[in-house]
């Protein structure tokens, strides 16, 4: 996995770790918190991408919640 | 007559199922899909040449084909565009690629000055921001007005006498919009500015005509119009070339080099192929080739009157259900194929709409872009906030999408939109 990516990830998961579960609205509000591991995606799509790997490697669950949108809720932590 | 259902059967991507659903295709602004014409132009350099092409370097029987063929897609890029010569055509690697090498070769001094507008792609900004860094020179900015248009009149304040280039987008990534290129063009050459146009979104799907624009430079991405991944083209008026430096340097670009009294004394080769060093991507041009060939094959109008006659239908489409903010001009006369949309109210973040058609739908996977699309100052300047996460979602058409696919997308958004109040 590249540096980027799992910066990413790592991004995803120490946000879900603050707030779990968190919709992408609350998600892509909260990288400000972790800088170091959320910089370089200012369009989120990177953070989208990092979560959906967390999801089919089961770490992350997914759901549609209307009026919301999607909630993120992390499973386990591996560190 | 153009049958349009057998050109979307060149594209086979969209008679297979992926994870079990149609694939509806609307990211072609990002990436268009590519006709078997296509890769089967490329397979034939990968399979029955694979050789060195380019200014003379291998002259055996593979090298030489390679060369003439290569050459011969430079001429159907020249036709493509109306250039007056293949000369007047430098492989790249894409439009940005384009855009960096008429940036970093610009003869320019620290009292001129380049204009550019909000409006652009990073990509049409970005490398002359670095240049004026570079320099000192100053960076004049057009603003766009707020719902994507431009007046000629705000670049005749901007352009005067010591404007050395005006890099401008022709058609907006981002709103769409189609701009008054050959206005801003004839307003630079009172000045004696050049123009250099982003041609990456007007391109694949209107007739460009360089000669009647009269503009000087111009960028495109291939991979935009049918073509391979990794191959555009730069345009140039030849004259104007001459008088650039070279971006690149090394194998390739040189008549000779000299080892005189010590020192090294290269003698550059005139344009194109001072601009193209190294070994090139020989597939991807034949590829290139054969896209603008298919392309100009369907008829560039024939591409323009359907597209415009389906973008008319997903702007009012989207307008009519009155949840969704649309960026740009709302008269799709005024626009390429594709809108960019956000929810009007706050409930969530642009990429779960982009989500949602990916993967909620039933039956479909509508695919689209969501994100800035490489236009931040724009979006900063109409108050929205990249850097908090706030863009929008683009559904962008091309060749291949049919009627039948926009209605279906505003079908499923009408129902998403149930889910906005």
């Amino acid at each position: 996995m590249g540096e980027f990516k799992e910066r990413n990830i790592k991004c995803v998961i120490a946000i879900l770790k603050e707030k779990n579960p968190a919709t992408t609205k609350e998600i892509m509000a909260m990288r400000d918190l972790f800088p170091d591991l959320c910089a370089g995606c200012s369009s989120g799509g990177d953070v989208i991408s990092a979560g959906k790997q967390l999801v089919e490697e089961g770490i992350v669950e997914r759901k549609w919640i209307p009026s919301e949108g999607f909630s993120w809720k992390l499973l386990e932590v591996s560190e | 007559m153009v049958v349009w259902a057998r050109i979307r059967k060149d594209f086979p991507v969209l008679s297979e199922l992926y994870e079990g659903k149609n694939l509806i295709y609307f990211d072609s602004a990002c990436m268009s899909l590519k006709p078997v014409q296509v890769w089967e132009a490329m397979e034939y350099y990968y399979k029955h040449l694979g050789a060195c092409g380019g200014a003379g370097r291998s002259t055996h029987s593979l090298g030489l084909e390679t060369s003439q063929l290569t050459e011969e897609a430079r001429m159907k890029i020249a036709s493509f565009i109306n250039a007056r010569s293949q000369n007047e055509i430098i492989w790249t690697r894409n439009a940005t690629e384009g855009l960096n090498i008429i940036a970093a070769t610009l003869p320019i001094k620290k009292d001129e000055n380049i204009v550019t507008t909000s409006l652009e792609h990073h990509s049409g900004m970005l490398p002359f921001v670095k240049k004026c860094q570079e320099v000192g020179c100053e960076l004049r900015i057009v603003d766009a007005h707020p719902n994507g248009t431009f007046n000629p009149a705000d670049f005749e304040e901007k352009i005067d006498d010591k404007t050395k280039i005006v890099s401008f987008v022709h058609a907006s990534n981002l709103t769409g919009t189609v701009a008054p290129l050959e206005d801003v063009v004839k307003i630079s050459h009172e000045h004696g500015a050049w123009v250099v146009s982003d041609e990456a979104q007007f391109a694949p799907h209107n007739k460009l005509d360089v000669k009647k624009l009269d503009v000087d430079f111009c960028a495109l991405s291939i991979h935009k119009a049918c073509g391979p991944t990794g191959i555009g083209a730069l345009y140039g008026k030849y004259e104007l070339l001459e008088q650039l430096d070279m971006f690149l340097v090394g194998g390739d670009v040189i008549e000779d080099v000299i080892y005189e009294n010590g020192k090294i004394i290269p003698k550059y080769l005139p344009p194109p192929h001072k601009f193209e060093a190294g070994l090139q991507n020989y597939g991807g041009m034949l590829g290139a080739g054969a896209a603008v060939d298919y392309l100009q094959k369907i008829g560039m109008a024939n591409i323009h009157n359907r597209e415009q006659s389906f973008s008319k239908r997903l702007l009012e489409g989207i307008l009519e259900l009155e949840k969704f903010e649309v960026l740009g001009p709302l008269d799709y006369k005024q626009r390429a194929a594709l809108v960019s949309f956000r929810p009007k109210s706050d409930v969530m973040n642009h990429n779960d709409v982009t989500e949602y058609f990916n993967d909620m739908i039933p039956h479909h996977k509508i695919l689209m872009r969501s994100g800035n699309m490489c236009v931040h100052p724009f979006q900063y300047q109409i108050g929205l906030n990249p850097g908090k996460g706030e863009g929008v979602t683009r559904a962008s058409l091309y060749i291949y999408n049919t009627i039948d696919e926009v209605e279906i997308f505003l079908s499923e958004l009408e129902k998403f939109s149930k889910a906005l109040d």
